[in-house]
C-alpha cells in the first residue's frame, strides 16, 4: 500500500509475539533437557503465578501508560499497604481478604486525591504525594503494631513491601487466575469503550458514551491488578512492573491491540523470570528483580525496535538527510549548469561546495554513488541519468506548486501534499494535464 | 563532623551542666524528637519551593536515587577501602547526594528529548534505580543499620545510641600493650586448622595472643574499667550533627536567596532578564533537597522522607497566599508533626488521647481480641502525624478549608441563580414572548429546574424587593433594574479581559 | 434560505457556569435547518462552552437544548462533533483508518465490534477529505491540516444532520482550509446544518451564510449579510476590531 508507513509491520510485530510466547513456553522444558536444571514444584508455582501477574499488569498497564497515568499507578499501589494491615488484623493471614482490604485502601486514597483536587487549589502530583506518603506510613505503622503481637502468625505481611514470590503457593496462583480471567474478559467485551475513552474521552461523551462510567470500570480494573500483583511485586516496587511492559511495548508497534498483546508477553517474561529467580535465591527480594528484568526489556526496546527505537530513528535521519541533500545538491548543480551554457557543462567543485557546505559533501557522495554525476579535469559534470532525473524533480516540484496554488480553483481532488512524491501517482491524468497547462512559461499559464 | 560536635556541646554546656545534657540526649524521645523537627524543617522549608514550582514529585525521585548512592558509597567503604561503614559519614553523604542530583539531571535531560513521558520517568527509572539498591542491600550488605527495614522506616528510635564520645576532663587515653597488667593474653594453635588436627595433639604449635591490645579512647577505656577516674564525657549522637548540619545549610540558603527563589519561582523568565539565572536557584534547591534526603536517610528511611517535604508545605499552602508566612508556617507543622509523632508511637494520639482504648472500642466493636498497648514505628507516626495537621488544616482553614470553601460555593451558588433568573427577567421583558417566558407558574421549565428551587429564588428576589409579580409574569422593579445593570456590566467587563478561555 | 417550523437547533434560557461564574449566560438561539453557521467572539465568550454545553458535555446551570424538537438523548444519532485538534494525544497507537471508524462506535453500541461494512464507510469518507492514501498510516506521522481532516472525516462518516465543528480552521494550511470548505458546501447542499466555531473575521462573509455573535450573551444572530456589521462587531468584541471586507480595512474603535 502506497501510504503504508512501515510495510510488513503487522505481521513483524505478530511474528515477534509468537516467537516469545514459544520460547516461554519451552524455558522450562528445554532448560531441563539441554542443561539438566530441575524445578521443584514450588519453583514451577511461582513461575506460573509470576507469568499470569506480569500479562494482567502488562495489558492494564498500557492504558495507565497511555493515560499517562503512571504516578496514579504508583500512588495506588503504595496505598494499598494500610488495607492489606488492617486485614490481617480484622480477618487473618488469607489471602483474598487481604486482597480486598488491599483495594478498598487503594480506593480511599484515590477518593482523597480527588477530594483534594476537587475542593483545594493543590495540584494532582502534590495530592498524589501526600496519599503515597501518608497512607504507606499508616501501613508502616499498623505493621510495627501488628510485630509487636507476640502471636507469630504476622509471619509473612512484610512481603507485600517488596514482594516475595516464594510466599506464592497454589491456592494464590488459582484465585489470582481466576480473577484475572474476569479482569482479562472485561478488557475484551469493553475493548471499544476504552479505546475511545482513552483516546478521545470528549468525542465519546458527544456519541452517548458514558464516559465517567467507562473511566470509573478501567480504573477499577487497574486497581484489581495492583492488588493482586502486590504478593509478586510489593507496594513499592509495583508501579513499575505494571508501566514497563507497556512502555516497551509502545517502541514496538502502532497498533493498541498490538501493545496490549506485546505487554502482556512483556510482563509475563518479566514477572516469571523475575519470580524465578528469586525463588531461588531468597535473599533477593521478587519486586527489584521483576523491575529489573522489565526494565531491560525497556531499554532494549528504546534501542532496537524498528521505526521508534533510538538506533532506527538514528538510521532513519541519516538516509533522509543524504537522500535530502542528494535532492539540493542536484539541482544546484543542474541550475549553475545551464546558466553557464548546457546541462553537461561542469561546475566548479568550489562552487557548489561553498553553496552547501557540508551538506554537498553528503549530497555529492550520494549522487556520485549513484552514477547522476562524476568529477571531470574541470569540476562536476551531470551523466545523462542526472540530468533526467533533475529535469524530472524540477517539474514535479513546479507541479506541486502549481497544485498548491490553483487546487481549489480547478476544482483538483484534495490528496495530501508530499512534495517529494510523484504528483502523478496522486492525482488522475486529466488533473495533471490541468496543472501543465498553468506551468509558469507554458501557452495556457 | 566531630570538632563540630564538640562545638555545639561547649556552646550548650554554657547552659547546662554535663549530666543535664547527657541525661537529654541519653533520653530516646529527646533524640528523637529533635531530629524530627530538624528534618521537619528544613524539608518543609525547601519543600514551599518545591511545592510553589511544581516539582513536589522531585523529592520522591531523589529520595529514590539517593538510596542507590547511599548503598553503592557504602559498598565502596566496606569492600574497597576497607573501612567501617558509617552512613552519617559526610563523605558518603556528600557522595550519595551528587550522585542524586547527577541522576536526577540525566533524566530530566531524558524526558527533554521527548523519548520517556515525564510520569513514564518517575513510574519507571526512579523505580528501578531503588530496585537495584534493594537488591544491593539484600544481597551484599550484611550491617545492621542498613537492611531493609533501614531503608524503609530507618532508625529515629534508637539514633540516642548511634553516638561520638566528647571527653572533657580527665581525659586519658589508653593504649593497652601485651606487657600491660590489664593485657588479656590467650594462647591460639598456629598449625592446627592447617594439619587438620585438635589443639591437644602433640604436634601443635602455639603463639601468645593479646586480646584486647590497642588504643583506647576515654569512653571506651572507663567502660572497660581501665580508668580509675571517670572522664568526664558528653555522648551526643551522630544524627543530631548531621541534621542540624542540613538544618543551618538550608536555612541560611532561604536567608540569603530569598529575593532570588521568590522571583525565579515566580516569574522565571523575569528572573533570568534581570540576571538572577534561575537554573542555578534549581540546581541549588536539588542539591540541598538531595542532601537533606541524604542526611535523614539514617533516621527515617528513603521513602518516608518524601512526607517531610510534601505534606507540611501542602498544608501552609492552603491556609495561607504570603510566600513568607508559608516559610514560617510549613516548618512549624512538620515540627509539630514530629513532636506529636513520638507520642502517637508510643499511644497517645496529640498527648493525651490514648491509642489503648480506641483498640479496646475495635475489639468491642468487631469481637476482637487485639492487644490493647499500641507501641509503633516512630518515623511512620511522625509522617500520620503531619498528615493530620494536613487533614485539621484543609477542614478548617479559613480561607481554603472544605467547610468555608463549600459554605462560601453555596452562597455563591445562591446569587448566581439570583443573577441567572434575574438576567433572563431582564431580557424578556417588554419583549412579544414576555407572556410565555416570564409566567412565574411555568418559569421553572425554561431553566429545566424544579418548581421548588425556582419558587425558593423567585421569593427571595421578591424578599429583596429586586423583582414584583404583576398578573402571573415577574417583572424587575427599578431596584432589580439597576441590580441587573450593575453586575452585568463588572461581569462583561471581567469576559474582555484578554486570555480568560 | 428557507426557515422552516422546527429548528435544527433550539436553545432555550441556557446558562452554563464554571465555579458559579457564567461562562454563557441566558442564551436563547435557534438555528434553521440547512445553514452554514458561524460562531464567532472574542476569546473567553463561551463559543466552544455554547456546543459543549449543546452537547451535554458539560453541566448546564439552566436552561433546555433540542435538536429538532427531540432532546438530546433522543437526537444522538442526528449530531456530530468534531473537537478542537489539540484535545487529544496524537500519540495514540492507533492509524488513521481506526480514528475515522471510531465515529461509528456510537452506533454500534455496547460489546459490537467495527467489521467490514464499517471499513467500508470509514474509507469512503477518508475519500472525501483526500486522505485515502494515508488510511494504514499512524496518526502520529500526520500534519496539523491533515490531523484536522481525520477528524473531519471522522464526523462525516456519522451521517448526521446537524455538525458541530471547535475551530476546525486553526493553525492549518491552506489545502485543508479549501478541503474543509469545500466540504462545508457539500454537507449545505445536502440540506445539513452546520455550525463552526470560527476565529477568522476576513472569511465569515465569505464561508458562511449565518453567523451567531457571541460574548457571554449572544448579541446578534441571523443571516451573515444582515448580523454581520461592523456595529455588531463592535458590541461583541468590545471596540478594537479591524478586518478586511471586500479588499477594505474597516477598524472600529471604542466610542
Amino acid at each position: 500500500m502506497a501510504g503504508r508507513a512501515f510495510p510488513g509491520e503487522d505481521r513483524r510485530v505478530w511474528l515477534i509475539i509468537a516467537a516469545i510466547v514459544l520460547g516461554g513456553a519451552l524455558v522450562i522444558p528445554l532448560s531441563q533437557a539441554l542443561f539438566g536444571l530441575r524445578f521443584t514444584y514450588t519453583v514451577r508455582v511461582v513461575a506460573l503465578g509470576g507469568a499470569i501477574l506480569g500479562v494482567l499488569s502488562g495489558a492494564l498497564g498500557c492504558f495507565a501508560v497511555l493515560r499517562r497515568e503512571s504516578l496514579v499507578g504508583d500512588a495506588l499501589s503504595h496505598a494499598a499497604l494500610p488495607g492489606v494491615a488492617i486485614a490481617f488484623l480484622l480477618a487473618g493471614r488469607e489471602l483474598s481478604p487481604l486482597l480486598i482490604g488491599a483495594g478498598v485502601a487503594s480506593w480511599l486514597g484515590l477518593r482523597f486525591v480527588a477530594a483534594l483536587l476537587t475542593t483545594t487549589r493543590i495540584k494532582q502530583d502534590t495530592a498524589l504525594g501526600i496519599v503515597l506518603a501518608s497512607w504507606f506510613a499508616a501501613g508502616i505503622a499498623l505493621l510495627a503494631y501488628i510485630q509487636s503481637i507476640p502471636d507469630a502468625s504476622q509471619a509473612g505481611l512484610d512481603h507485600f513491601i517488596f514482594g516475595q514470590a516464594a510466599a506464592i503457593i497454589e491456592s494464590d496462583v488459582r484465585l489470582v487466575s481466576a480473577v484475572g480471567a474476569v479482569v482479562l474478559l472485561a478488557l475484551a467485551l469493553f475493548w471499544k469503550e476504552f479505546k475511545l475513552v482513552t483516546f478521545d474521552a470528549e468525542f465519546a461523551g458527544a456519541n452517548g458514551f458514558r464516559v465517567g462510567l467507562i473511566n470509573a470500570l478501567l480504573s477499577t480494573l487497574v486497581v484489581v491488578t495492583i492488588v493482586l500483583g502486590l504478593q509478586l511485586a510489593g507496594v513499592i516496587l509495583m508501579v513499575g512492573m505494571l508501566i514497563a511492559p507497556g512502555v516497551a511495548a509502545r517502541q514496538w508497534t502502532q497498533k493498541l491491540d498490538q501493545m496490549v498483546i506485546l505487554a502482556a508477553v512483556f510482563g509475563a517474561f518479566s514477572g516469571g523470570l523475575g519470580a524465578v529467580i528469586s525463588a531461588l535465591d531468597s535473599d533477593i527480594p521478587t519486586g527489584p528483580m521483576i523491575i529489573v528484568v522489565a526494565f531491560a526489556l525497556v531499554l532494549m526496546s528504546l534501542f532496537l525496535a524498528p521505526g521508534r527505537g533510538l538506533l532506527w530513528s538514528r538510521l532513519r535521519g541519516r538516509a533522509n538527510r543524504r537522500r535530502f541533500a542528494a535532492r539540493n545538491t542536484l539541482r544546484d548543480l543542474y541550475r549553475y549548469a545551464l546558466a553557464h551554457g548546457a546541462a553537461e557543462s561542469p561546475v566548479p567543485d568550489a562552487f557548489i561546495r561553498g553553496v552547501g557546505d557540508r551538506s554537498a559533501e553528503l549530497g555529492l557522495s550520494q549522487l556520485r554513488g549513484d552514477g547522476h554525476v562524476r568529477l571531470g579535469a574541470d569540476g562536476w559534470q551531470l551523466s545523462q541519468s542526472g540530468i533526467d532525473l533533475a529535469r524530472r524533480d524540477g517539474r514535479n516540484q513546479a507541479l506541486w506548486n502549481v497544485y498548491r496554488l490553483h487546487a481549489h480553483e480547478l476544482n483538483l481532488p484534495i490528496v495530501a501534499e508530499e512534495r517529494y512524491v510523484d504528483i502523478a501517482s496522486r492525482l488522475p491524468a486529466a488533473a495533471i494535464a490541468e496543472l501543465e497547462r498553468r506551468l509558469p512559461g507554458s501557452a495556457g499559464g | 563532623m566531630m570538632p563540630l560536635e564538640r562545638f555545639l556541646i561547649e556552646f550548650l554546656l554554657n547552659f547546662l551542666t554535663r549530666g543535664e545534657l547527657n541525661a537529654l540526649l541519653r533520653s530516646p524521645q529527646n533524640t528523637a524528637t529533635l531530629i524530627g523537627c530538624l528534618i521537619a524543617i528544613s524539608g518543609a522549608l525547601l519543600g514551599v519551593f518545591l511545592l510553589l514550582r511544581g516539582m513536589s514529585l522531585t523529592s520522591d525521585a531523589i529520595s529514590h536515587t539517593v538510596l542507590l548512592g547511599i548503598v553503592v558509597a557504602f559498598l565502596l567503604m566496606t569492600k574497597v577501602f576497607g573501612v567501617a561503614g558509617d552512613t552519617s559519614s559526610p563523605w558518603l553523604i556528600l557522595g550519595a547526594s551528587l550522585a542524586g542530583v547527577g541522576t536526577v539531571l540525566l533524566t530530566e535531560m531524558l524526558y527533554r528529548s521527548g523519548l520517556v513521558r515525564q510520569d513514564a520517568a518517575l513510574g519507571l527509572a526512579f523505580p528501578l534505580l531503588f530496585a537495584i539498591a534493594v537488591i544491593l542491600v539484600s544481597r551484599f550488605v550484611d550491617d545492621v543499620h542498613l537492611d531493609e527495614d533501614a531503608v524503609l522506616v530507618g532508625e529515629i528510635g534508637l539514633a540516642w545510641a548511634n553516638s561520638n564520645s566528647h571527653c572533657f576532663e580527665h581525659c586519658e587515653t589508653v593504649t593497652v600493650t601485651e606487657d600491660h597488667p590489664a593485657a588479656k593474653m590467650t594462647r591460639q594453635c598456629l598449625n592446627c586448622r592447617a594439619l587438620g588436627i585438635s589443639p591437644r595433639d602433640r604436634r601443635a604449635e602455639f603463639i601468645e595472643v593479646c586480646g584486647n591490645c590497642g588504643d583506647y579512647s576515654p569512653a571506651r577505656a572507663w567502660s572497660a574499667g581501665l580508668l580509675e577516674r571517670e572522664p568526664a564525657l558528653v555522648f551526643f549522637p551522630k544524627s543530631i550533627a548531621v541534621t542540624s548540619i542540613m538544618t543551618l545549610l538550608t536555612l541560611a540558603f532561604v536567608l540569603v536567596f530569598y529575593k532570588e527563589l521568590k522571583l525565579s519561582t515566580f516569574d522565571p523568565a523575569l528572573a533570568m532578564a534581570l540576571g538572577f539565572r534561575p537554573g542555578l536557584m534549581h540546581y541549588a534547591l536539588m542539591i540541598l533537597v538531595s542532601l537533606v534526603a541524604v542526611g535523614a536517610f539514617d533516621a527515617v528511611g528513603s521513602i518516608l522522607v518524601i512526607a517531610f517535604f510534601i505534606i507540611p508545605p501542602a498544608a501552609a499552602y492552603l491556609l495561607t497566599d504570603r510566600l513568607a508566612l508559608m516559610l514560617l508556617l510549613s516548618p512549624l507543622i512538620g515540627a509539630a508533626g514530629a513532636y506529636f509523632g513520638y507520642d502517637l508511637a508510643r499511644g497517645q494520639l496529640f498527648g493525651f488521647i490514648p491509642i489503648a482504648e480506641g483498640i479496646a472500642a475495635v475489639n468491642r466493636l468487631f469481637g476482637l481480641a487485639l492487644i490493647e498497648a499500641w507501641d509503633s514505628s516512630i518515623s511512620a507516626s511522625m509522617v500520620l502525624m503531619i498528615f493530620i495537621l494536613f487533614t485539621l488544616a484543609w477542614v478548617l482553614s479559613p480561607r481554603y478549608g472544605l467547610i468555608s470553601t463549600l459554605i462560601r460555593r453555596a452562597i455563591r451558588r445562591r446569587l448566581f441563580e439570583d443573577q441567572v433568573v434575574l438576567a433572563h427577567i431582564h431580557n424578556h421583558q417588554h419583549t412579544a414572548q414576555a407572556a410565555t417566558e416570564l409566567r412565574v407558574a411555568t418559569l421553572h421549565a425554561h431553566f429545566r429546574w424544579t418548581p421548588r428551587k425556582m419558587g425558593r429564588v423567585l421569593a427571595r428576589l421578591r424578599a429583596l424587593g429586586f423583582i414584583s409579580i404583576v398578573a402571573g409574569g415577574a417583572l424587575l422593579t427599578e431596584r432589580g433594574d439597576g441590580h441587573v445593570h450593575r453586575f452585568r456590566k463588572t461581569m462583561l467587563e471581567a469576559h474582555n479581559m484578554p486570555g480568560v478561555d | 434560505m428557507e426557515h422552516p417550523d422546527r429548528p435544527a437547533l433550539s436553545i432555550d434560557d441556557l446558562t452554563v457556569a464554571y465555579q458559579e461564574k457564567p461562562a454563557i449566560w441566558d442564551i436563547d438561539l435557534d438555528v434553521p435547518e440547512g445553514v452554514l453557521m458561524a460562531i464567532v467572539g472574542p476569546n473567553g465568550a463561551g463559543k466552544s462552552t455554547l456546543i459543549k454545553a449543546a452537547l451535554n458535555l458539560i453541566p448546564r446551570a439552566a436552561g433546555s437544548v433540542s435538536f429538532s424538537g427531540l432532546p438530546y438523548e433522543r437526537a444522538r444519532s442526528l449530531v456530530a462533533y468534531v473537537p478542537q485538534r489539540g484535545s487529544v494525544d496524537w500519540d495514540f497507537p492507533t492509524s488513521v483508518l481506526d480514528v475515522v471508524t471510531m465515529g461509528l462506535y456510537g452506533k454500534l453500541g455496547w460489546f459490537r465490534r467495527p467489521g467490514p461494512s464499517e471499513r467500508e464507510l470509514a474509507l469512503g469518507a477518508l475519500e472525501q477529505v483526500g486522505l485515502a492514501d494515508f488510511a494504514e498510516r499512524q496518526i502520529s506521522q500526520l500534519s496539523g491540516g491533515q490531523q484536522q481532516r481525520t477528524f473531519l472525516a471522522r464526523a462525516l462518516v456519522q451521517d448526521a444532520q446537524i455538525y458541530f465543528m471547535d475551530e476546525p480552521f486553526a493553525a492549518v494550511d491552506a489545502v485543508t482550509e479549501n478541503a474543509i470548505v469545500n466540504i462545508l458546501r457539500q454537507l449545505n447542499q445536502r440540506g445539513k446544518t452546520v455550525l463552526v466555531v470560527h476565529h477568522d473575521l476576513q472569511t465569515v462573509a465569505e464561508y458562511f451564510d449565518w453567523v451567531t455573535l457571541l460574548n457571554v450573551e449572544v448579541i446578534a444572530a441571523g443571516p451573515t449579510s444582515e448580523v454581520f456589521t461592523l456595529e455588531n462587531l463592535q458590541k461583541t468584541y468590545g471596540g478594537r476590531v479591524s478586518y478586511l471586507h471586500g479588499g477594505q480595512l474597516m477598524t472600529a474603535s471604542a466610542p
